[in-house]
């Protein structure tokens, strides 16, 4: 009895499934690679993937309204290579200005996107398609053909090399993916903001019936995307200590895709930071695995290709298990 | 009943040319001659011959916009189809290099392509609990992985042979063989979409999936059918791709599905499902493929052609909510 | 019935504007013609169907002509330091410079590109080719229509293109590469490549050439190449491998990065873990200065690269000799380039004909500084 239960509260749990598979993936590639568990390698692996875990936040709650935003990596390049070439120019030289700006435009691209898909009434792919061209087009006007490299970005490369903002304790590029995940972590539980998007999601009439002003909820969850993003231009240029007009192309592609490993609904209303966490940790745990265990460089891509639709295919599988373990125990 | 499916307008038969031009079809061909004039305006070698001979890239583009407007109809979306040319592409060069004859080369070439779009297929209908988005994300991811396996260390291809795909290059006049290929598969799926008992159920599945399956359409069989034709297309388009190129690589095909979903939707094709003629992607096909060559002539920078675009297809969805809802808002007040 | 009259509306509207195009050509053009347009396209209107008899006509035109360059992509500093010096190059010539980036890095945008350029009438293409044989049937048709097409920097195959302005031989940069892994391990060790994408023609050919010098010579006995990993120009990727290469071979000694993205992203990394691993290959002053020098406190203690203007340069006056008919391309031909100097035509390893810019030069703490704020 005892047995069965806890088997029954893993498969249960679409987290906790995924913990499995985490935890799978962690041991297959440390017996191939024995020191890929140590600190600095986890160091690395959160450093490298932190664009890709907070924008996973935001595109989170993208998806628990129903939408989906596949202009995030164009901001990200606009905003990212706007700074980047302020600091080539010396138009600015503070770290914390920096990070400003281009948290401020993130938000306004964010709030164009989020007023014409909730009030124009746009559909949210198109809408973001032709931003994801517009944005990226802005990104190579600003650039005029030129980077911004190691030299140019003086002392903002810094920021992500040091340990300040945890006085010491650990990278700041973590300390701020974590202070990101606290803050929704905590928004999306427990404040009213929160509940209404699920709401959105589950049900946008009843939540309109309900009191919600659902096109704002719509708004304000594209601006905090668009803001994300921004931050992520930022990080992204200083982790890197470049900036191009091309980075991260079609990046969009893994956030969406951890969201969904993540266990996150793209029909709305279901998902949960902690899944989004989860899902990020396993893309990030095979773009750095791949490498290290020796698979072949040509092979590389259809591997990772292979692994996310088994794990997709699994979240199907295991949500088709917790359907019927619940039919099963009504009928009882 | 496909009540809800936008065809409201042909269910209310109204003959008058008025009507008629005002529909977002007819609007797009005005759209399509200002295009042309403004095009002819900016660009002194803006004429036929030269339109024809720059347009083959585009119309590879095309062939894949007829089965994407069904798939989009239906509610559904595939972004793997730039990978499976991809594919196709490599796997035909390959045999055509191995020394297979040409029609054994364009049969792999077209089979590959249908292998891919049933694979897809196959498992939209599997998992109806996953989206089509994320299904063919991992295949486009999978697809062109394979691809790049094929193509081994080096990562391209180049015929040794290329006299077959030289004949398939060839044109009437100014006018390439695919031009008329494109205009025939544009007439087979125009007709099977507005005239024929597939058409009406791809239009109520797109409105209410649950509905049309409970009133007997085959909802999977639709599906399943929609995503091997996609495939087998994107297989005529490698084919034809590879006849301009006289090899492939791993970057064939990218970002071929992002230009048939936006040709579909700037035609009012709603990614929704159950809205839209495909008449309209295909006018809007040809008035994208001119504005491009047109602005492509005076060498303009084509990241600010991509913002344009990008702008367009905003615009193209917008404008009419925007209409929409201010004539809405009169009614209400006139009633008032 | 509706869809009827659309129909035929769309079918005879496309037909009429097209024709109509088509037809007024030849009255509209000049009058049209925007100050992009140079007027000596015009004649070139009227004979649209053979293009080849309008060449001629318009090399006689003008004295300038216009000149094409089609780099590999957008928003890349040494495809724009090239495209600068082309374009000067063809001012000081007196001609009109076209220059084109396409939309993305491939092949398939750079047809397109040609594809617009032939519409044009252009005098002359030089591309800088994403794929080496992509690219033959657009450029084939350009050849058609007396288009004179040369190859810069990345080169097409033989038969796409008269000649190939090659920034350095291909031994030249392998040996150059070798030698520098072979002074900084020390003459022995183990080291890697980070390369570029898979089918980068270019470094694939550098990479060959490394090899093949390095097991002909008993001097690199004692260096081990352990692997050639490949961080397709992205930053994030690039960053991946090189932790990679430092965690599955503690013993490394030298990473040699043959690309402008990947020897900045893996000096970023060694620089920051203060690794003694050291750095060289191929790279933008510009993007490098912070990571040159000789102490333990900078990655990378020198590199190689060309002058991209200079290239870019050479490049246009190479399209421009061979408009004017100096020059066909065949090897053993010279010709003067501007206050370049005179430069050979030779034959190519692929059996074609190239031009070799000069060798490649070396960038180290000594002169960085002063290189940075020029590309």
């Amino acid at each position: 009895m005892e047995k069965k239960s806890l088997w029954k509260k893993i498969t249960g749990s679409r987290e906790a499934s995924l913990v499995i598979v985490l935890i799978v993936l962690c041991i297959a590639v440390t017996i191939k690679s024995p020191n890929f568990m140590s600190a600095q390698n986890i160091l690395e692996i959160l450093k490298n993937n932190a664009v890709i875990m907070i924008m996973a936040l935001g595109m989170l709650c993208v998806l628990l309204i129903g939408g989906i935003d596949i202009s995030i990596t164009s901001t990200l390049a606009f905003a990212g290579m706007t700074i980047g070439m302020m600091y080539k120019y010396n138009k600015i030289e503070s770290t914390f200005l920096g990070f400003l700006i281009a948290t401020a435009m993130g938000a306004v691209c964010g709030l164009l996107i989020g007023v014409i898909i909730a009030y124009g009434k746009v559909m949210p792919i198109i809408a973001t398609m032709g931003f994801m061209y517009i944005y990226r087009g802005f990104a190579y006007l600003v650039a005029q053909d030129q980077w911004a490299g190691a030299d140019a970005l003086g002392s903002f490369k810094d920021f992500t090399l040091s340990n300040s903002l945890s006085f010491g304790l650990i990278n700041n590029t973590i300390t701020v993916t974590v202070i990101c995940y606290i803050i929704f972590f905590i928004v999306l539980k427990w404040t009213k903001f929160g509940r209404s998007i699920y709401a959105v999601g589950s049900n946008a009439e009843a939540a309109e019936i309900s009191g919600i002003n659902v096109a704002a909820i719509k708004t304000a969850v594209y601006t905090i995307m668009g803001t994300l993003a921004g931050l992520c231009g930022a990080l992204a240029t200083s982790v890197y200590a470049s900036a191009q007009p091309n980075m991260q192309t079609s990046k969009e592609m893994d956030v969406i895709a951890a969201c969904v490993i993540g266990g996150v609904s793209m029909n709305g209303g279901r998902g949960s930071v902690l899944g989004a966490l989860l899902g990020a940790l396993v893309l990030s745990v095979i773009s750095k695995a791949l490498p290290l265990v020796g698979i072949n460089a040509i092979a590389q891509n259809t591997i990772k290709g292979v692994i996310i639709v088994a794990v997709i295919v699994l979240n199907v599988l295991t949500q088709r298990m917790m359907d019927k373990a619940n039919l099963e125990n009504r009928e009882m | 009943m496909a009540g809800k499916s936008g065809r409201t307008i042909s269910a209310t038969p109204d003959k008058s040319l008025k009507k008629a031009l005002l529909s977002w079809e007819g609007m797009l061909l005005l759209l399509f001659i200002a295009i042309n004039i403004l095009c002819k305006c900016i660009s002194p070698v803006y004429n036929l011959t030269n339109v024809l001979r720059e347009m083959p890239k585009y119309l590879t583009e095309i062939f894949l916009l007829f089965p994407m407007a069904y798939i989009l109809l239906m509610g559904e979306i595939d972004i793997s189809v730039g990978s499976t040319v991809c594919l196709a592409a490599t796997m035909a060069c390959l045999s055509s290099n191995a020394g297979v004859p040409f029609i054994g080369v364009i049969l792999i070439g077209l089979l590959t392509g249908t292998v891919c779009g049933m694979i897809n297929g196959f498992l939209a209908t599997r998992f109806r609990e996953l989206p089509t988005m994320i299904i063919t994300l991992g295949t486009q991811i999978v697809f062109r992985g394979i691809a790049e396996i094929a193509l081994g260390d080096g990562g391209s291809i180049s015929l040794t042979n290329a006299d077959g795909f030289r004949a398939i290059a060839g044109k009437v006049g100014p006018v390439p063989y695919m031009f008329f290929i494109v205009i025939i598969c544009a007439v087979i799926f125009t007709v099977i979409a507005e005239k024929r008992v597939f058409g009406r159920n791809l239009y109520a599945i797109g409105s209410n999936s649950r509905t049309a399956f409970y009133s007997g359409i085959k909802v999977n069989q639709m599906l399943f059918i929609s995503y091997t034709v996609l495939g087998l297309l994107a297989g005529v388009s490698a084919l034809f791709l590879t006849s301009a190129t006289y090899g492939a690589n791993t970057t064939t095909g990218k970002g071929f599905e992002m230009d048939a979903i936006a040709m579909a939707v700037f035609g009012g094709i709603s990614t929704a499902g159950g809205k839209g003629k495909l008449i309209g992607g295909i006018i809007s096909a040809f008035t994208i493929t001119c504005l491009r060559v047109g602005l492509g002539q005076i060498n303009m920078n084509p990241q600010v052609i991509l913002i344009i675009l990008g702008a367009l297809l905003i615009c193209a969805v917008l404008l009419p909510n925007i209409s929409q809802s201010i004539s809405d808002k009169k009614k209400k007040a006139s009633r008032a | 019935m509706k869809k009827k009259v659309l129909s035929a509306i769309l079918s005879v509207a496309m037909v009429a504007t097209l024709l109509a195009g088509c037809g007024s050509a030849a009255e509209e053009a000049p009058a049209a013609a925007t100050e992009e347009a140079a007027a000596e396209e015009a004649p070139a209107e009227e004979a649209e169907a053979p293009a080849e008899d309008a060449a001629p006509a318009e090399e006689g035109a003008a004295g300038g002509g216009t000149y094409a360059f089609v780099s590999k992509s957008a928003g890349n500093p040494f495809n724009e330091r090239q495209a600068t010096g082309f374009e000067e190059a063809v001012k000081a010539i007196g001609g009109t410079a076209i220059i084109q980036h396409p939309e993305s890095a491939t092949a398939d945008a750079q047809i397109t590109v040609i594809q617009s350029l032939i519409s044009q009438n252009v005098d002359s293409i030089c591309v800088a080719a994403n794929d080496e044989n992509a690219l033959q049937a657009a450029l084939e048709e350009a050849a058609a229509a007396g288009i004179k097409v040369c190859s810069v920097d990345s080169t097409v195959n033989v038969a796409s293109r008269l000649t190939h302005v090659n920034q350095a031989g291909v031994t030249e940069i392998g040996q150059c590469l070798m030698d520098a892994v072979y002074d900084i391990t020390g003459g022995e060790g183990q080291w890697a490549i980070l390369s570029a994408t898979s089918q980068a023609a270019n470094q694939n050919a550098w990479i060959e050439s490394m090899k093949e010098i390095q097991a002909a010579d008993e001097k690199y006995a004692k260096l081990e190449l352990v692997e050639v990993a490949y961080g397709d120009d992205e930053p994030q990727k690039s960053t991946d491998q090189t932790q990679a290469l430092l965690q599955n071979y503690p013993d490394l000694k030298v990473i040699c990065a043959p690309t402008t993205v990947g020897i900045a992203a893996a000096a970023k990394v060694l620089q920051d873990q203060g690794s003694s691993v050291k750095l060289t290959g191929l790279g933008l002053p510009s993007e490098m200065a912070e990571y040159i020098g000789d102490d333990d406190a900078h990655s990378c203690p020198y590199m190689f690269l060309w002058n991209p203007i200079d290239l870019g340069r050479l490049g246009a006056y190479t399209s421009a000799a061979l408009v004017n008919g100096d020059i066909t391309g065949a090897a053993g031909e010279t010709f003067t380039a501007g206050d370049m100097g005179d430069y050979e035509i030779v034959t190519a390893g692929d059996g074609g004909t190239e031009i070799i810019l000069g060798a490649p030069f070396k960038f180290d703490p000594s002169n960085i500084e002063e290189w940075k704020e020029v590309y």
